[in-house]
């Protein structure tokens, strides 16, 4: 049995009242606009941009709950962990400023760990926290917001050929299904006593030990498959072009998102190539005394 | 050339021209660019991909391997689906596997391997492809679309082993040809042995790519390469999970190699810190999951088949 994502229909809904293509076109545009860029003016501006579709989407804090619970939890996580050991920086500044400094009260093994906070570090992991969280943002709407019986015929309509658009819509409806397997299989082997979190062993039993899951989530979907590849033979699958039994029509709205898409992202890609994209670190922050200076 | 070949080719053609006259016109906009601080350039790696999956196509395409009928479109799905499903699951996000000595697990890549090796490169292609990229887009990780198509190439080259008709008979090459990748790697880990596994991360002790690779994760590709000939001589009755191992194997050094090769002007690495703190950590871990996890489903993968009659 397919599990669907938690869409609605949602009245007033900003998104929804957009072609899912001009939609997407956005999404891959705002995309490369992002991964463009590590400098926090740049970030900012996509952020609300990302905000705005957001807060205009009539998403229900219901609704999406674990979503945003799961992308805080993992923003949060990162950033500070960056922030505290200054991870992924080194290939975007080469100097940091000292803020300050704390050394631990305790000892592991006689090392005693001391928290360092730079101004690059701090301005590396504020960055990165704007930066996944837009991303992470605009990929939530599209599950939530995007109606799954027009997957297809978005990616037909993007230009994809029929039989891979059929491919990216099944795939699409196939992830929540195996989501769910994957909990049902994990719970069922619990139940057997066997624990996935327990450290135990050396490299090749941590591997194998990992064989319960894999296999019968894996086995079960390319053996249930075989209705689904019956029914689309019985329907006639690719003997001929495909037609949707719904259309997709574009509108004044959608060119303009797909016209704004295309600017930010060509904007946004000679800003890069005048060397905005690069880490910035305000003035102020650039006084404090430079490290091993 | 037929007409859809020469459309793909125009494609592929005016894609790299696009990102010539950007860094062209970079240039002239700005004397000291470097391009690897724009993230153009991830896209030019993708472009490139592109090419080596076309001039793979045009290569064989007189065999039955392309062909995607109904089967390979929802074989594509399933596997695509399932890879970003376990991606999101164990990298480290939702379930922290336990990792050993750096070395970190991430098993799903064993997905893109065995739906490759068992129902084509287009379809090893596409889980992989696909499956990454969604995978990145449900933890969040953002875009690195080179690291997709290095994932792509790995089920894609599994995959090609369906060229042969004996199974048996190109096993030896592509041993060979991946002792030869695994030498390389060994050889290049010795020599910069001081360089930091720049893939892995350890929650406990907050260690992230500034600690040096430990000799397990160096010799993870050695390591790898021998549970393969031991999985390949095991199981030497069943050809079938001796070539899924191997070719799986094959397909990993070449498309983790792609992906990390790629990095050294996508992120300025030198060749030594491309190899020994990306691809060593990355492909050798997946080669210990193809010598053990591969086996396991293509065994069941036959049993299922024997059991249904299909």
């Amino acid at each position: 049995m397919l599990v669907s994502w938690r869409y609605r229909l949602r009245p007033g809904s900003v998104v929804q009242a957009l072609d899912p293509r001009a939609w997407m076109i956005f999404f891959a545009c705002f995309l490369v606009a992002t991964v463009m860029t590590w400098d926090l003016r740049l970030l900012l501006p996509l952020l609300a941009i990302a905000l705005f579709f957001i807060f205009t989407s009539r998403l229900t804090w219901r609704d999406t709950r674990r979503a945003w619970l799961f992308i805080s939890g993992f923003v949060i996580f990162f950033s500070l962990l960056t922030l505290l050991t200054g991870r992924g920086g080194v290939e975007h500044y080469t100097v940091e400023h000292v803020i300050g400094s704390a050394r631990l009260p305790f000892a592991l093994f006689g090392w005693k760990p001391t928290l360092l906070l730079t101004s690059e570090r701090l301005v590396f992991a504020v960055s990165m926290l704007v930066r996944v969280f837009s991303l992470a943002s605009m990929t939530v709407l599209i599950p939530y917001c995007i109606n799954p019986a027009l997957y297809g015929v978005t990616f037909r309509g993007l230009g994809l050929p029929d039989k891979f658009a059929y491919a990216m819509d099944l795939t699409m409806r196939f992830i929540p299904t195996f989501g769910r397997d994957f909990q049902l299989t994990m719970d069922a082997q619990r139940a057997r006593g066997y624990e996935l979190e327990k450290v135990e062993g050396g490299l090749l039993s941590q591997v194998r030990k990992l064989a319960p899951l894999l296999v019968p989530v894996t086995i079960h979907a390319v053996a249930g498959s075989e209705d689904i590849i019956d029914a689309m033979d019985l329907r006639a699958f690719g003997v001929q072009p495909r037609t949707w039994l719904l259309e997709l029509t574009y509108r004044r709205r959608d060119r303009i998102l797909i016209g704004a898409g295309v600017m930010l992202m060509v904007g946004y890609i000679a800003l890069s190539l005048i060397g905005f994209g690069r880490l910035w670190v305000p003035e102020a922050l650039q006084a404090f005394p430079l490290l091993g200076g | 050339m037929d007409r859809k070949t020469l459309s793909v080719v125009l494609a592929l053609a005016a894609v790299l021209v696009f990102f010539l006259g950007i860094i062209w016109i970079g240039g002239m906009l700005n004397p000291s660019l470097q391009l690897d601080e724009t993230a153009l350039l991830r896209f030019v790696f993708v472009a490139i991909g592109l090419v080596i999956v076309f001039i793979l196509y045009w290569l064989t395409k007189s065999s039955g391997i392309w062909q995607v009928g109904t089967r390979e479109v929802v074989y594509m799905a399933i596997g695509a689906a399932l890879y970003a499903v376990f991606s999101y699951l164990f990298n480290g996000t939702v379930f922290v596997v336990p990792s050993v000595s750096q070395v970190a697990l991430r098993p799903a890549i064993v997905i893109p391997m065995f739906f490759g090796y068992t129902f084509g490169p287009v379809v090893g292609f596409f889980s992989g492809a696909v499956g990454n990229m969604f995978g990145d887009a449900l933890t969040g990780f953002g875009l690195s679309p080179q690291w997709s198509v290095g994932n792509g190439l790995v089920g894609l080259i599994a995959g090609l082993a369906l060229l042969y008709t004996d199974k048996k008979k190109s096993l030896n090459n592509v041993l060979i040809a991946g002792a030869v990748l695994t030498l390389l790697a060994t050889v290049l880990y010795f020599v910069g042995r001081g360089t930091p596994n720049m893939l892995f991360f350890d929650v406990p002790n907050n260690i992230f790519g500034d600690q040096p690779i430990t000799v397990i994760a160096g010799l993870s590709v050695l390591i790898g390469f021998v549970l393969v000939l031991a999985a390949r001589f095991l199981f030497g009755a069943n050809v079938d999970v001796g070539a899924a191992v191997t070719w799986s194997m094959l397909g990993n050094l070449v498309g983790i190699g792609f992906a990390a090769i790629s990095d050294i002007w996508i992120n300025g690495y030198p060749p030594v810190a491309a190899i020994v703190g990306e691809f060593i950590p990355a492909a050798g871990p997946n080669l210990i999951f193809a010598a053990i996890l591969v086996p396991a489903l293509v065994l069941a993968y036959g049993a299922m088949r024997r059991q249904t009659g299909r």
